[in-house]
């Protein structure tokens, strides 16, 4: 049974949001809480609470990696193993945890005191390599970045002795390398605050001049906000650069409640700049969203912010703590008429809610499904109303613009890609972090001028300029201006602005089965071709890698990757197969060459044909197809 | 009003309806796209990604999904190109790299769409050199219901229907990716009544019907279109035949009665046709003891006693108990044969005559699609009419209809926004009388003088306040219920057959009545039938006082029209009902007594004792019920599959229930056996008993009911014929005022009866699979069931005035505390022997045994 201190909090909960079903991963987290665990019992008694059936929930907490459906140990290790932790020594760490613990992934020490797991992208790229440590009694988390043997040594000696509050309460910043280049000072706004001491509270933000964008806002016609973000023409800076102020304009006229959501569920591999913001300039943040949503007449906003951002999530309740407090959000902010809300929700780990719609079904309670389009979340989205779903650096670019204006914010950057930016910048370089640089600014300067070169010295082998669901692009294209009109000319997509560099001497085949293996465990399993296609490439590289292709793999994988592409419900599909297809474009000897090298015959891998009529059909007949 | 557009597929330009879906645009063409996920009783989701097409747009040629896009005037799609036939040969192997191609001992093998498409339009070749995922198989989801899961190609629609019909989400999706799986929670199964709907509409063998499973192929099957005989909603369905033997029954589309749907009674409670126990050959009472004889023995001893009998005593001493579950014809024909050949109107059936029930039934089963509110009285479609629930929780839910439910339980539609009463059984005619008063002062209309002085006021307010008073209803939910009336533009009213009979009940009914109608929908006023044929045997005319066609017995063109057609003079004096006959018969008036598929000693053990004193009872039926064990002559029918036969269903439809399968033994239709007994008491006068068919016979009854003069077999084809409804008139009529007297220390409890779906019956229990499913206990309040020491499970001993039960208790807050519900058809403990002269509302002490 959940104590009544977790009922009535759960209670609570549901009475934050419009409808109270939207609690429901909330209130798992409650439960979790409690019992360590989500029980059958657990997840019926809360299902009742929310009078769904308990299937329903069920099926939710099947969803979600953050839940749990059997106990883990006291600790909680995960270990991101996504390609840019691997090209900074994860696997390295990984294996160095497994001897120290005698764990493979998925086990739980003896004495319950460590449960091990490999993990997905975790959004500290930079600090590579790192892990996520869950402690099951407080389902509390925290990161322990930039691990080598011995400090993780020390992480697990510290975890045993850390108490209770010692756990939960907010580590030291950790040691995320530059976040701003070193010579060219050039546009230093949306990072300019980040190494101030304290530089998350008010009082340190209203030193700075803070929300006197969000008073000037409030000044201002709210078409005439919305007009001078179009005219500056802020790209969206989730993955998908749409203009925001195009978007704002689809709103359909006189239909209200409308919502803003703001999409702080940064997954994508090589992507921490959503982070850097929320954890340590929270209210700029809040500022951007108060513009925002003055600017679209919505009087309740959303911060969707992945559940492992757990300092984070902290961060931005005490912030609009803070600005509530002050009267700059809730009922008549700043004095005027106009209300305001805003409402941190917990995502649960699944890429997909990253995905507008699906993280709009994710909001509304359910498994995080991308839905159909149109309609589009500006005409029908949160709970069927007109909704705006906007990146967290794209609201903190609103802030500036409404500051110092349109024609100031396109002094910067190309055209078509005005203004400035924060790129992500991992993989094998000297200086990763995150940078904030006008559109335009080459790859090559970022690389070398700003961050130093690459490790070794070693050549670029493969950029990928925009997150790991985007095309590779060869040292030919290091030339190329990071704006989204630049990178798609050479072959790729900006994206979320996450640069990833590997260097020669790492091997293709095993970058590119990695990045299928994330594509493979993230799929939400809705439609058919990125369901079972992303598995089945997965599959054919794991056999490649351990010597069993054939070179007619790499044909059959272009095929199945096509099929992906063009016909998938949702962008996850052209995302999960990108980075393969351009592989092959550019990388094929390398492939061809692994291939020979490790099945010089090009033996046909055995196959087990196993037709299960009857349970004692159990053999497995070898077996060689020919194709 | 259709808008027609013009769009171009593969070159050709066709019309299309404006905004309908690319995919219904193309069939209309002959271009069947195909589809998995996509299913046209369900919301489109686009998920399984067969029907890509390709579509001409700014940005050049892209695929769509045909499933989930409307066609707009000038589109340009492209079926056949290159890109889109290679495009849904891509997803079919997608969908087949995990399939397990077990084929050929899969259920669905030869009528799977997976194994259809993949012949039209998959890739001939699995590129697929992997290992397949395995997954769960052979997994129970309830008793009914087994789920392969690496069969499953997730496309949804198991999990769409639960939730967008059942609004029972009891399956879903559980993890994610390729481990995706369709799940239910681990603890529980499937529980929603027409949960077996998903079996029809999974597209691959993933969801099989456990009880049919492995027993046939399906190109082995004679099909056959029939309809339901278990409610009184008459849902189409097929039953699928293998040697001789039902196999299964899956639902046919009728959209003015079931939609696509049938519920579980319906689709899986088949055994009872095939039980071992049923009667196989007539049964002679020789010596004390029930022996088989030869249908000529059985016969002559029938007919020989039964004029001996008519001769000595009179045809009155003759009486005739029908069935609501047995066809038109052999109910015509049972009447006629009491009429026309043995002379006396004493006949009835057990919904008959005692029911307060309009001729009409309900206006239209489908209008429960549209209705803007709902109101339920005395029934319960949930556990009457699964089927009509659906319809009914569509309009809840998609429409927003609120609900006005007045029920002495609260029912599973109590769920859903309205305002739900629940009266004390014996005050319900006071709460609808606050009710019309309610809606008459709500209308501005005078509340009539016989009223006012119903409740010795002098004002309307007062009136209304005592009546609201009296049945113990609050002011504010009595007013809130008319003002939810009175503003319905098209609100599906019901009441059930529980306020319909019984002591008080022509008050009730009127009270009810007057209600709606001051509500000014008295023309959309129902009464939701529980039995297959209740509206038809009383069309028939089996009842005391009226003919065939309901007409009054000295209607006298009625009795001109039926002399003509029966070649007989038709007695004049009326005849008793049922509990008449029983009566009569204890009192020895009664000698003889022909029961029809109904079974008095079963629902009521004391009646043994009455009909023990007839010199004749007659039984046919398909089992040895408990009254068949106390029969001198049980005659071997043969069940509503084994032979041909009409019936009326709650609406007024009459639909064909045609023979699927031969009859057991030496079981014989209901009909024929009449058809020998009348031919052989008229002893070669057969004009009239000529009528060698269901045809034949249906054709007469054409002649004999008048509303039925337009039908004839061939004519009800395959969707049956639905007959106007009575016209009826819209006044207030006046009645006595019926409260039944508050219960006493003897007997603190108030009885409330009702029927379930699981009812564990005979015909249910039959079933072997369902036997675990029936309701076998009483249900209590649980502040009740404390006071009384019960707890759940507990045997508890019922007591009436009338006699006593025994059953276990089931502790539910649904009931109302100070009532106790007892379903009916509750095996070894039937309720009816609890009924006193107050009849359902009877007054009850409660012990623990």
């Amino acid at each position: 049974m959940l104590s009544d201190a977790a009922r009535s909090e759960i209670q609570a909960l549901m009475a934050r949001y419009p409808q109270p079903r939207s609690a429901i991963i909330p209130a798992l987290y409650v439960a979790q809480r409690e019992w360590g665990w989500l029980s059958h019992e657990v997840l019926a008694e809360v299902a009742a609470l929310f009078a769904m059936e308990p299937t329903e929930v069920y099926a939710i907490a099947g969803f979600y990696n953050m839940l749990y459906k059997a106990p883990p140990g006291r600790f909680h290790i995960e270990i991101c193993t996504n390609v840019p932790c691997r090209l900074r020594g994860a696997e390295a760490l990984a294996e160095h945890l497994r001897q120290r613990l005698g764990l493979e992934f998925g086990e739980t020490t003896a004495d319950g005191n460590f449960t091990l797991d490999a993990m997905e992208c975790l959004g500290s790229c930079a600090t590579a390599p790192m892990c996520f440590v869950r402690r099951s009694a407080s389902d509390w988390g925290r990161y322990y970045e930039n691990l080598t043997p011995e400090r993780a040594d020390a992480m697990l000696a510290e975890l045993l002795s850390l108490g209770d509050e010692a756990f939960v309460a907010p580590m030291e910043r950790s040691p995320a390398g530059p976040y701003h280049h070193d010579h060219h000072p050039e546009t230093n706004f949306l990072l300019a605050r980040i190494d101030k001491p304290s530089s998350h509270t008010l009082a340190s933000y209203l030193a700075d001049g803070g929300y006197a964008a969000a008073r000037k806002a409030l000044g201002m016609d709210p078409a005439a906000v919305v007009e001078e973000v179009k005219r500056a023409g802020v790209r969206g800076r989730g993955g998908a650069g749409f203009p925001a102020g195009v978007k704002w304009g689809f709103l359909p006229k006189g239909v209200f409640p409308r919502y803003l959501v703001v999409n702080a569920d940064e997954s994508e591999p090589g992507t921490f700049k959503d982070r850097l913001i929320i954890e340590y300039d929270p209210h700029q943040l809040l500022e951007g969203i108060i513009c925002t949503a003055w600017a679209i007449q919505a009087h309740h906003a959303f911060i969707y912010i992945r559940g492992e951002y757990m300092f984070g999530r902290l961060r931005l309740e005490q912030a609009i703590a803070e600005a509530k407090a002050h009267g700059f959000l809730g009922k008549g902010i700043f004095g005027s008429d106009f209300d305001l809300e805003v409402t941190v929700h917990p995502g649960a780990g699944a890429y997909i809610c990253g995905e507008e719609t699906a993280l709009l079904t994710s909001l509304e309670g359910n498994r995080g499904h991308p839905r159909l389009k149109p309609p589009f979340p500006a005409v029908a989205g949160l709970y069927g109303k007109p909704t705006i779903v906007n990146n967290v650096e794209t609201i903190a670019h609103v802030r500036h613009v409404v500051e110092h204006g349109a024609d100031w914010y396109r002094q910067w950057g190309t055209e078509r890609s005005p203004g400035f930016q924060l790129v992500c910048l991992s993989g094998e370089v000297k200086k990763p972090g995150v940078y904030e640089i006008p559109y335009g600014l080459s790859l090559r300067e970022l690389i070398y001028d700003y961050a130093g070169g690459t490790l070794d010295d070693r050549p670029v082998k493969s950029v990928i300029p925009g997150g790991l669901s985007m095309p590779h692009l060869p040292p030919a294209k290091l030339d190329t201006g990071l704006d989204f009109e630049s990178i798609q000319a050479a072959g790729s997509l900006l994206g979320s602005g996450g640069v990833i560099v590997i260097a020669e001497g790492t091997s293709m085949v095993s970058v590119v089965r990695r990045t299928l293996g994330f594509y493979r465990e993230e799929s939400c399993g809705k439609c058919t071709p990125c369901r079972e296609g992303t598995g089945w490439l997965e599959k054919t590289l794991i056999r490649i890698e351990e010597g069993h292709g054939v070179r007619a793999d790499l044909d059959r994988m272009e095929r199945i990757s096509k099929y992906i592409e063009q016909q998938s419900f949702c962008p996850f599909g052209p995302a999960a197969v990108w980075g393969l297809q351009s592989a092959l474009r550019h990388f094929r000897p390398e492939f061809e060459a692994h291939i020979l090298a490790t099945n010089p015959e090009e033996a046909k891998p055995p196959v087990s044909v196993r037709p299960i009529y009857r349970p004692y059909v159990g053999l497995a007949v070898a077996n060689v197809l020919d194709d | 009003m259709t808008e027609w557009i013009t769009i171009t597929i593969d070159g050709e330009a066709l019309q299309a309806r404006a905004g309908e879906l690319l995919t219904e645009a193309a069939a209309r063409a002959g271009i069947i796209i195909p589809v998995f996920c996509s299913h046209p009783k369900l919301d489109p989701l686009g998920a399984c990604r067969m029907c890509l097409v390709e579509s001409e747009g700014p940005r050049g040629r892209t695929l769509i999904t045909a499933c989930t896009t409307p066609v707009v005037a000038g589109g340009v799609y492209y079926y056949n190109s290159p890109r889109a036939v290679d495009a849904r040969r891509g997803t079919l192997e997608f969908i087949l790299i995990n399939h397990p191609l077990d084929c050929p001992i899969c259920d669905k093998g030869g009528e799977c769409p997976l194994q259809d498409q993949t012949l039209e339009h998959g890739p001939g070749k699995s590129h697929f050199w992997e290992d397949k995922i395995h997954k769960a198989k052979n997994y129970p989801l309830s008793d009914l219901i087994v789920l392969d899961q690496e069969r499953c190609i997730v496309c949804w629609r198991c999990i769409r229907y639960l939730a967008e019909w059942e609004d029972k989400p009891q399956l879903g999706l559980f993890h994610r990716g390729g481990e995706t799986v369709i799940d239910k929670f681990p603890d529980a199964a499937l529980d929603a009544y027409t949960s077996g709907s998903i079996i029809d509409l999974c597209p691959v063998g993933a969801l099989t019907n456990r009880l049919a499973r492995f027993r046939y192929r399906p190109w082995e099957l004679e099909k056959t279109a029939s309809i339901c005989t278990h409610c009184g909603q008459g849902c189409n369905l097929r039953v699928d035949v293998r040697t001789h033997q039902v196999r299964r029954h899956v639902a046919r589309e009728n959209m003015a009665v079931n939609d696509e749907w049938i519920c579980d009674k319906g689709r899986f409670a088949i055994g009872f046709s095939s039980h071992p126990e049923r009667l196989t050959e007539p049964l002679l009472r020789v010596d004390g003891r029930l022996q088989p004889v030869s249908w000529s023995v059985a016969v002559k001893e029938v007919v020989e006693t039964l004029k001996r009998i008519a001769r000595q005593f009179g045809p009155q001493a003759v009486g005739a108990i029908g069935s609501a579950k047995v066809s038109n014809e052999a109910n015509y024909l049972l009447g006629k044969f009491m009429r026309a050949l043995v002379g006396t109107n004493n006949l009835d059936f057990r919904e008959g005559s005692a029911l307060r029930a309009p001729d009409g039934g309900l206006p239209a089963l489908a209008d429960a699609r549209e209705a803007d509110r709902i109101v339920l009285m005395g029934c319960d479609p949930a556990e009457e009419a699964p089927v009509l629930a659906l319809f009914l929780k569509r309009a809840a839910i998609r429409k927003g209809a609120p609900m006005v439910i007045i029920h002495p339980r609260a029912i599973e539609f109590s769920r859903y926004p309205g305002v739900h009463l629940q009266p004390v059984p014996g005050t319900e005619t006071a709460l609808f009388d606050a009710l019309t008063m309610a809606t008459l002062s709500r209308r501005g209309e005078a509340v009539p003088e016989w009223l006012l002085a119903l409740y010795e006021a002098g004002d309307a307010e007062t009136a209304l306040a005592r009546a609201a008073a009296m049945a113990a209803a609050p002011l504010d939910a009595v007013r809130e219920a008319a003002e939810l009336v009175v503003t319905a533009q098209r609100p599906f009213v019901a009441y059930g057959p529980d306020y319909a009979w019984g002591y008080g009940s022509e008050a009730l009914v009127t009270a009810l009545r007057n209600w709606i109608v001051a509500a000014g929908h008295g023309a959309r006023l129902g009464f939701l039938h529980t039995q297959a044929n209740a509206q038809g045997a009383a069309d028939m005319g089996l009842l005391p006082d009226r003919l065939p066609g309901r007409r009054p017995l000295h209607d006298a063109e009625a009795r001109s029209r039926l002399e003509a057609l029966w070649h007989t003079r038709l007695p004049t004096q009326p005849g008793l009902g049922y509990g008449e006959m029983i009566a009569a018969a204890g009192r020895g008036e009664l000698k003889a007594l022909y029961v029809m598929g109904a079974d008095p000693i079963g629902e009521k053990p004391a009646d043994a004792d009455a009909l023990a004193k007839l010199d004749l009872l007659i039984v046919q039926d398909l089992f040895l019920t408990a009254t068949a064990r106390q029969a001198h002559v049980v005659l071997p029918a043969a069940s509503y599959v084994e032979s041909d036969g009409t019936f009326t269903n709650t609406e007024r439809r009459v639909q064909r229930a045609p023979q699927a399968v031969r009859p057991v033994g030496k079981a014989v239709a209901d009909w024929t056996i009449l058809m020998h007994i009348a031919r052989y008491y008229a002893a070669g006068q057969t004009a009239g008993w000529d009528t060698p068919s269901v045809a034949t016979v249906f054709a007469e009854i054409a002649q004999a009911v008048p509303a039925y003069a337009d039908l004839s077999w061939e004519r009800l084809g395959h969707g049956g014929q639905q007959y106007p409804r009575p016209a009826t008139d819209a006044v207030l009529t006046p009645h006595d005022a019926v409260v039944l007297p508050p219960t006493d220390a003897t007997y603190p409890f108030r009885l409330v009866v009702g029927n379930l779906l699981w009812d564990d019956g005979t015909v249910f229990a039959a079933t072997p699979a369902m036997a675990g499913l029936g309701h076998k206990a009483a249900w209590l309040h649980p502040e009740d069931a404390a006071a009384l020491g019960l707890h759940e499970g507990d045997r508890a001993e019922i007591r009436s005035t009338a006699g006593r039960i025994e059953v276990p208790v089931h502790l539910d807050i649904a009931v109302r505390p100070g009532t106790v519900f007892v379903p009916y058809s509750l095996q070894d403990a039937p309720v009816g022997a609890l009924f006193d002269r107050f009849g359902p509302r009877t007054a009850v002490a409660i012990a623990r045994v």
